[in-house]
C-alpha cells in the first residue's frame, strides 16, 4: 500500500527546520549577522535536527503532535529571544527541550490506557501530595516554591495530574458501590471531591486565574461521563447542563470576592495608569505592531510587567505582526486539534485528550483575550509560549497525553509493540 | 468453516466518537472568538492609539473646507477667533469635554491605519458652514443663547452655536473664570422650552380628535383663567385676547386657550401621553431613549403628565414649569413637520473622513427617524405655523416662506429669575430647506430678538447652501 | 552588514519579507495537516493489525470493534446493544490488550458463554468463536478488507 504511507517524517521535520531557518532570516533583516544571532540560529536549528533524530529512533508515531510541539517551541524561543532586542532566551530554551522530553516520557507512561487508569491510586496521591505542597510548602498563599536555583510552580503541576483524574474508561462507570441504598460510582465521586478541593485551594490563595482551567477540565470529564453512558444526549440533558453551567458562572460572577470583582468591573480607559495599565499598554502595542509588526527586536513591551508571559500575545503581535501573532496561536490549537484527525481508541484515552484541549484552550483563552481586554485579565499562560518553568514542563506532560491518545499501545510486550510500532 | 465475511468496519463507537465532535467544537468555538478578535483589534486599534496618545489627529473640517480643528500644529498658528464659536461643538483632544465631535470620535480622527501604522493626515469633513455660524453668532450681539439649524430634506447641520463658547485656541488655563456652560453646546442639552410646546400639545389634539375639530375650536381668554382644580393659568397679555379660534390662539400663544384645550374633554390625558411618548419625550419619569448625534449624545425631553385639571400637567403641556426639551429636538421636530411626514430625516454632521492614504469615506446619510406624529397632523400642523410667520413675522423673514411658532421660558435658577426667548420653525423655500431653532438667554425687551437672529441665520444657510 | 539603508530605499520591503516568511510557515503547518490526514489512515491499519479485523456478527448484522472497550447489553449505552429482556443492561464487556481480544461478564444474570461454556473471568477470544448472550449467538469474524 505505497500510496497509503504517511508522508515521509525526514520531510516533515525538514520542512519545521525550514520555517525556523525563514524566521531566523527576519531576525537577521533586524540585527544583521551578529555573534548572538549565529547563537540563536545553531541552537534552534539544532534542536529541530536532534528532535527529528530522537524521533525517528524512539517512536515514529503520531508524528503530528511531536512537529507541531518542536515547530512551536523554536519559534517561541525565537520570539522570546528578541522582546526588546536580541538575548538568546537560553533558559526558555532548555525548560522548552525539557518539555519536549517530557512530553515523551508521559507519552511512555499513559500510552497504554488499561495501565494508566489502573494507576489512578498514584494520580490520586499525587494531586493530594501537590495540593499539600501548596498549602504547606508555598510561602505564605503565594504558590511558589523556591528551591534557590529554580522556582517551582506546584499548581502548574496539579494540571496534568487532574487531567489523568478527569479521564474515564466505560468499565469504570460501570462499578458502583452502594452505601445506605445509594447507589454511585466511586471514580465520579472522587472526580467531585477533587475538584471541589482545587476549587476550595484556589479560592485559599486567592490566585482565581486558573480556576477556569481546573472546572473546565472538570466539567469536560463530567460530560464525557454522561456521553459514554448515553447512546443519544437529550434535549432535555444538554440544556440541563448548559442552564447548570451558566447558573455557575453568574453566581460566581456576582458571588465572586471583592478583589475579583474590582478585576471583573475595570475599565481599563478609565484607569490607564493604574489598574489598567497592562493591558492598556498590550493594545497599543498590537495597534502599533499592526498587521507585520515593527521588525524583531524593536518591541517596547518589554518595559511592562509580565510581558512574556500574561502578555506575550501581545509582545509577538507587536515585533513580528498580528498575522504571526493569530498564525502562532493557531499552530498551538493544532494539539488539541489532533484529536479530530486520529480519534482516540480507547475511553481513558479520549477522556485525557478532551481533558487536556480543554485546559489548553481556556488558558488560552484566558489569556489572550484577558490580555486584550475582551474578558477580565488573569494571570495565565499560553502553552509553550509564555515564559516560565512549570507552566511549560507541565504542558509538555499534558502533550504527552494527546501523543498517547494518538498512538495507543494496548500491550505490555516488547515483540507486539515493535511489531506495531512499523 | 464458510462463514460470511461482512466488510471490515473499524469506526469507533458513537459513544467514543463525541470526545472528537466535543473538541471539535470547542476549537470552533474558540476559532471564532480568535476571529472576533481580530476584527475587534484591527477596527479599535485607532481609538487604542488614540487614547494612550500614541498617535496624532488630524483636521475636522467644515462643509467648504474651513479647519474647526487641527491636531496637526498649535492651533495659536490660526488667526484669534478661528475656533471661538465652534469650541463646544466640535471640541478638542484635551479630554476637557466629552460630549463633542472630536472626543466622540476621536478613533476616526487619529492619523493612523492598522496596515500602515501612523502617519499622513486624517481629514473630517462636516456639513457645518462656519460662515454662516459666524454670522449668527454675531448677530447674537452681547447675548447668550444657542442656535441650531440643519437641512430637513439632506440631514446636514448647517449651524450649531452655543454662547459662550470656550475658545479651544486659548486653552484651559483660566477654566474658573470663564462664564459657565462654555464647556458645553446648549442645542443638546433640554432646558424649558416655553410656548414652542404648544406645537406638541396641537400634535396631540391633532391626532386625537381630527384637524378640522380642532381648527373649529374656540376657547376665550381674560388675561388670565381658573382651572377645574382652582389653579390660575395667567396670559402673557393681562388685558386678554377675547374669543379666539385655534389659529389665533396659535399666533398669540394664548395660554389660557391651550390650558383649556387640556383640559377639555375632547382631549384625554392618555392621548396626550401618547402623542408625547411618540414624540421622543419622557413622560412621568418613564425611560425615553436618548438622542444621538455623530456620537454626541442629547437627553431626551421630558415632561410631567399626571391630571389633567391640574395646574402642574396645563403649565408643562404649556411648556414651562417641569417641562424641558433640548434646541436638538426642537429642530427635529420642525423637519418632521416641514416635510409633512411626521418622521424627521436624522440631522448628521460628519459627512465624510478622508482617511491618512486619501481613500474616502461617507459618514452621513439620509436616515430618517420613526414616525413621529401622523403626516396629516403635520400638515395641519405646518399651515398654521406657516401662516402665523406670514402675518407676523413677515418684517422678519421678507419674501421666505416659513414657518415659526415663539416661546418665552420662565426659568428660576439659583433664586434668579429671568426669560429664554426662543423661536423655532422651518422655511420652505427651495434654496433654503432649513429647520431650526434659536434661544436667546435672559432675554429683555431691548435686547436683539429670535426673530431676527432667525431671519439672520435663514440668510445664512440658504447663501451656505448656494454654495 | 546593515540593512536599514535597504529598508529606507524600499519603505515595503520588511512588510513583504514577513509576509513571506507567514507564507512559508503556514505551508509547514500545510504539510502537517496533510501529515495528519495520512496518519489517520496510518493509524487505521495500525488499528486493524492490532485489533487483527475481528468483528461480530449475529445473523445478518455485523457489529464493528472500533474501540478498545465494547459494551454489550440492553442499556442505551451499549456499544452493541441488544433489546433483548434476557440480556442485562450492562452484559458483557469486550476488550483488547496484547492484540487478543477478551470477553468479560460484567454482573450478567444469564451469564455469558463462550463455545456452550460459561465463563466465570476474562476470556480470549478467537477467530469463529461462538459467543452467546440471552438467545442471541455472535460469532467472532475476521472483516473483509476492500481494495481500494
Amino acid at each position: 500500500m505505497a500510496a497509503r504511507r504517511a508522508i515521509s517524517h525526514p520531510f516533515l521535520l525538514f520542512s519545521v527546520l525550514i520555517a525556523h531557518a525563514v524566521m531566523l532570516v527576519l531576525v537577521v533583516l533586524s540585527f544583521g549577522v551578529t555573534h548572538e544571532v549565529i547563537k540563536l540560529a545553531c541552537y534552534v536549528l539544532a534542536a529541530d535536527f536532534f528532535g527529528s533524530v530522537l524521533l525517528q529512533l524512539v517512536q515514529r508515531e503520531a508524528c503530528t503532535v511531536d512537529t507541531v510541539l518542536l515547530l512551536v517551541l523554536g519559534m517561541s524561543t525565537i520570539y522570546q529571544s528578541c522582546f526588546g532586542g536580541l538575548a538568546f532566551a537560553s533558559k526558555h530554551f532548555i525548560v522548552g527541550m525539557a518539555s519536549f522530553f517530557i512530553a515523551q516520557l508521559s507519552y511512555l507512561l499513559v500510552r497504554n490506557p488499561y495501565t494508566a487508569e489502573k494507576l489512578k491510586p498514584l494520580w490520586y496521591t499525587m494531586f493530594f501530595g501537590l495540593v499539600g505542597a501548596i498549602i504547606f510548602l508555598t510561602g505564605s498563599r503565594s504558590m511558589w516554591i523556591d528551591l534557590g536555583f529554580i522556582t517551582l510552580q506546584p499548581s502548574e503541576f496539579v494540571k496534568p495530574v487532574f487531567v489523568l483524574i478527569c479521564a474515564s474508561s466505560i468499565g469504570t462507570q460501570l462499578r458502583k458501590s452502594e452505601i445506605a441504598g445509594f447507589h454511585f460510582v466511586p471514580d465520579n465521586l472522587m472526580l467531585i471531591f477533587c475538584t471541589a478541593v482545587i476549587a476550595g485551594l484556589q479560592w485559599w490563595c486567592r490566585d482565581l486565574g486558573s480556576l477556569p482551567t481546573f472546572v473546565a477540565a472538570a466539567g469536560c470529564g463530567i460530560l464525557l461521563r454522561f456521553c459514554y453512558l448515553r447512546e443519544k444526549v437529550s434535549v432535555r440533558l444538554t440544556v440541563f447542563l448548559a442552564a447548570c453551567a451558566v447558573a455557575l458562572v453568574i453566581a460566581a460572577w456576582n458571588l465572586a470576592p471583592a478583589y475579583v470583582q474590582e478585576r471583573l468591573h475595570t475599565d481599563i480607559w478609565a484607569d490607564m495608569s493604574g489598574s489598567g495599565y497592562q493591558q492598556v499598554k498590550a493594545l497599543t502595542a498590537i495597534a502599533e505592531g499592526g498587521w507585520f509588526g515593527k521588525g524583531a527586536g524593536n518591541g517596547t513591551l518589554i518595559n511592562v510587567a509580565a510581558s512574556r508571559t500574561d502578555i506575550v500575545f501581545s509582545s509577538i503581535c507587536e515585533e513580528w505582526g498580528l498575522f504571526t501573532g493569530l498564525m502562532t496561536i493557531v499552530l498551538v490549537l493544532f494539539l488539541p486539534a489532533s484529536v479530530i484527525t486520529v480519534p482516540p481508541r480507547s475511553y481513558y484515552h479520549s477522556g485525557l485528550a478532551v481533558g487536556v484541549a480543554a485546559v489548553f484552550m481556556v488558558q488560552m483563552a484566558l489569556n489572550i483575550f484577558g490580555s486584550c481586554n475582551l474578558i477580565p485579565f488573569t494571570g495565565v499562560t499560553i502553552p509553550f509560549i509564555s515564559q516560565g518553568g512549570s507552566s511549560m514542563l507541565s504542558s509538555g506532560i499534558l502533550a504527552g497525553f494527546l501523543k498517547a491518545a494518538q498512538a495507543p499501545v494496548l500491550t505490555n510486550r516488547l515483540a507486539a509493540q515493535k511489531k506495531g510500532g512499523r | 468453516m464458510a462463514r460470511q465475511r461482512p466488510d471490515l468496519d473499524i469506526s469507533a463507537p458513537r459513544s467514543m466518537q463525541r470526545a472528537g465532535k466535543f473538541t471539535g467544537l470547542l476549537l470552533l468555538l474558540f476559532s471564532a472568538a480568535l476571529v472576533y478578535l481580530a476584527w475587534t483589534l484591527v477596527t479599535k486599534s485607532p481609538y487604542y492609539m488614540a487614547k494612550s496618545g500614541g498617535t496624532t489627529y488630524g483636521k475636522v473640517l467644515d462643509r467648504s473646507g474651513d479647519v474647526l480643528f487641527d491636531g496637526t500644529q498649535s492651533l495659536s498658528n490660526y488667526p484669534a477667533g478661528q475656533f471661538a464659536d465652534v469650541g463646544s461643538l466640535i471640541g478638542d483632544t484635551s479630554g476637557q469635554m466629552s460630549n463633542t465631535i472630536v472626543a466622540r470620535n476621536i478613533g476616526e480622527l487619529a492619523n493612523y491605519s492598522f496596515l500602515y501604522g501612523n502617519g499622513g493626515t486624517t481629514l473630517l469633513n462636516t456639513t457645518l458652514s462656519h460662515t454662516a455660524n459666524k454670522t449668527v453668532w454675531n448677530a447674537f450681539g452681547a447675548k447668550n443663547g444657542t442656535a441650531i439649524a440643519y437641512n430637513w430634506k439632506t440631514g446636514e447641520v448647517l449651524i450649531c452655536l452655543s454662547k459662550p463658547c470656550i475658545d479651544i485656541a486659548q486653552g484651559y488655563a483660566n477654566l474658573d473664570s470663564m462664564p459657565s456652560g462654555s464647556l458645553l453646546c446648549k442645542a443638546f442639552y433640554p432646558t424649558v422650552p416655553g410656548s414652542t410646546q404648544k406645537v406638541s400639545t396641537l400634535i396631540a389634539a391633532y391626532e386625537k380628535c381630527g384637524i378640522k375639530k380642532v381648527n373649529a375650536l374656540e376657547f376665550s381668554c381674560s388675561g388670565s383663567w381658573v382651572n377645574a382644580s382652582g389653579g390660575q393659568i395667567n396670559c402673557h397679555l393681562s388685558s386678554g385676547h377675547g374669543m379666539q379660534n385655534l389659529s389665533e390662539a396659535f399666533a398669540n400663544s394664548c395660554n389660557p386657550y391651550f390650558a383649556q384645550l387640556v383640559q377639555s374633554e375632547m382631549l384625554p390625558l392618555s392621548a396626550l401621553i401618547e402623542t408625547y411618548t411618540r414624540m421622543g419625550y419622557s413622560v412621568n419619569g418613564e425611560e425615553a431613549e436618548p438622542l444621538t448625534m455623530d456620537g454626541i449624545t442629547i437627553p431626551a425631553a421630558s415632561t410631567t403628565l399626571t391630571d389633567k385639571n391640574e395646574f402642574e400637567t396645563q403649565w408643562g403641556a404649556l411648556g414651562q414649569g417641569k417641562t424641558l426639551v433640548s434646541p436638538f429636538q426642537l429642530m427635529l421636530w420642525e423637519g418632521a413637520i416641514a416635510n409633512g411626514s411626521g418622521s424627521a430625516i436624522k440631522p448628521y454632521l460628519l459627512s465624510s473622513k478622508t482617511d491618512t492614504d486619501g481613500n474616502v469615506t461617507k459618514l452621513g446619510g439620509l436616515k430618517p427617524t420613526a414616525q413621529m406624529f401622523s403626516a396629516e397632523a403635520a400638515a395641519a400642523v405646518r399651515d398654521i405655523m406657516t401662516e402665523n410667520a406670514a402675518n407676523h413675522y413677515a418684517w422678519a423673514f421678507g419674501s421666505r416662506r416659513c414657518g415659526v411658532k415663539s416661546g418665552t421660558a420662565q426659568v428660576r435658577t439659583d433664586g434668579k429669575e429671568y426669560e429664554n426667548s426662543f423661536l423655532t420653525g422651518f422655511c420652505l423655500d427651495d434654496d433654503c430647506p432649513v429647520a431650526f431653532c434659536v434661544m436667546i438667554e435672559e432675554r429683555t425687551s431691548s435686547d436683539v430678538s429670535a426673530p431676527q437672529i432667525a431671519g439672520t441665520l435663514l440668510n445664512a444657510a440658504a447663501a451656505a447652501l448656494a454654495e | 552588514m546593515d540593512l536599514t539603508v535597504l529598508f529606507e530605499q524600499y519603505p515595503y520591503l520588511r512588510e513583504a519579507i514577513t509576509a513571506a516568511a507567514v507564507i512559508f510557515v503556514n505551508l509547514c503547518a500545510l504539510f502537517i495537516l496533510i501529515a495528519a490526514k495520512r496518519e489517520r489512515r496510518f493509524d487505521d491499519r495500525h488499528w486493524i493489525r492490532e485489533s487483527r479485523g475481528y468483528m461480530l456478527v449475529c445473523g445478518d448484522q455485523a457489529y464493528s470493534l472500533g474501540a478498545a472497550e465494547v459494551l454489550i447489553g440492553r442499556h442505551p449505552a451499549a456499544d452493541i446493544r441488544f433489546p433483548d429482556t434476557e440480556i442485562s443492561r450492562f452484559h458483557a464487556l469486550l476488550s483488547l490488550s496484547d492484540g487478543q481480544w477478551r470477553i468479560e461478564d460484567i454482573g450478567a444474570q444469564n451469564g455469558v458463554l463462550v463455545n456452550g461454556r460459561r465463563i466465570h473471568k476474562p476470556c480470549i477470544l478467537h477467530q469463529n468463536d461462538a459467543i452467546t448472550i440471552g438467545k442471541r449467538r455472535l460469532i467472532v469474524v475476521k472483516g473483509a478488507e476492500g481494495r481500494d
